[in-house]
């Protein structure tokens, strides 16, 4: 009964990812089972030493980092998409599992929303 | 042939009216899920899509009044439909509760709609056979 | 597992390509809004199972030959939303 939300809107230049992540945590303050997705531009959200506060927005990497502590299952991104974006391990926020987005991937999920 | 077994839906509009298609292809799925003989537990605004429960838009004359439209559609059979507080509250669309609480000259929010916590739709994604995305296309 | 894919992107958008690459062989892919310009698209191979709502070709002009064996109407789409186990609206 996992839901996977899939973030694939890249952060602060609009709202729609962290609308995203909002879902995701009000699932898991319900407890109930949700795991984060990032693909495409998303993937920028897991970057290391984002300061969001220069353009008058809040930082989201330290929620991330303890999304697992929240209650969000799984923290996955899309190695297509890192590579693209210059991500390597250790350029993410910590428990970041790297997977490949393909219909197997998606399969295991009850519900998947791409807000 | 139509399918016998009645399905419950919830419905998640996260687009904009005059910014996106999403009101209208949603509220034409409302209205085939009923005629279908099917229920709908609720409708849920999220994002850019509360702007729907804004009773101030005043589209000209000869442009759907997508507002409207719906508030007769969820009045009619009696459809709870919630914006999410914390989309609303930051763009600007308040209950005469909100109003109050945050000491603003007006209260905005069209009837029949109510406004409520992302709880709501974690409930409908519980409660519902079926839930139906509404996004922006742009 | 059947899952319904309702698509309401123009092919230009970078969701049109993520919905395609989640598609499987027995999964349906419902075309809405800006998304049915895909039946147009010269570029595109769509998988097997496709349908796309009628108004929304119509509206965009979309009544070519060939073409209006794609289109349903929402009833259409309601069936679809009761038949599929999942439904992933990109």
């Amino acid at each position: 009964m996992t839901t996977l939300i899939i973030i694939d809107q890249p952060p602060y230049g609009n709202w729609a990812g962290r609308e995203g992540l909002d879902m995701a945590f009000s699932l898991a303050a319900f407890d109930q089972p949700v795991a984060l997705l990032f693909t495409g531009a998303g993937v920028n959200w897991l970057r290391q030493g984002q300061q969001a506060e220069l353009i008058a927005q809040k930082n989201v990497d330290r929620n991330l980092s303890a999304a697992t502590v929240f209650g969000v299952d799984q923290l996955l991104a899309d190695s297509t998409s890192l590579t693209r974006f210059g991500l390597a391990p250790v350029d993410l926020l910590a428990g970041v599992e790297t997977v490949r987005f393909e219909p197997a991937l998606l399969s295991s999920y009850s519900h998947v929303v791409c807000p | 042939m139509p399918s016998p077994r009645i399905l419950t839906y919830t419905l998640v509009i996260t687009g904009a009216p005059y910014t996106s298609q999403a009101p209208q292809t949603a509220l034409n799925f409302a209205q085939a899920v009923l005629a279908a003989g099917h229920t709908i537990d609720r409708v849920f605004l999220y994002g850019d899509g509360i702007h729907l429960a804004s009773v101030l838009a005043a589209p000209p004359s000869d442009e759907a009044n997508w507002t409207q439209r719906w508030g007769e559609l969820l009045t009619a059979h009696e459809i709870p439909a919630v914006a999410c507080i914390a989309s609303a509250l930051r763009r600007g669309l308040l209950d005469p509760a909100e109003q109050a609480r945050y000491e603003k000259p007006a209260a905005n929010l069209a009837a029949p709609f109510e406004i409520a916590g992302l709880g709501e739709w974690v409930e409908g994604q519980l409660q519902s056979s079926r839930v139906v995305y509404f996004h922006s296309g742009a | 597992m059947t899952t319904l894919h309702i698509l309401n992107k123009s092919p230009d958008h970078p969701r049109f390509a993520l919905c395609l690459a989640a598609v499987t062989g027995e999964d349906q892919l419902l075309l809405t809004e800006n998304a049915v310009l895909a039946l147009a698209d010269t570029t595109l191979t769509l998988p097997a199972r496709v349908a796309a709502l009628a108004a929304d070709m119509d509206a965009r002009g979309l009544t070519g030959n060939g073409l209006s064996r794609y289109g349903v109407g929402f009833d259409h789409m309601v069936r679809l939303t009761t038949q599929a186990s999942r439904i992933i609206s990109w």
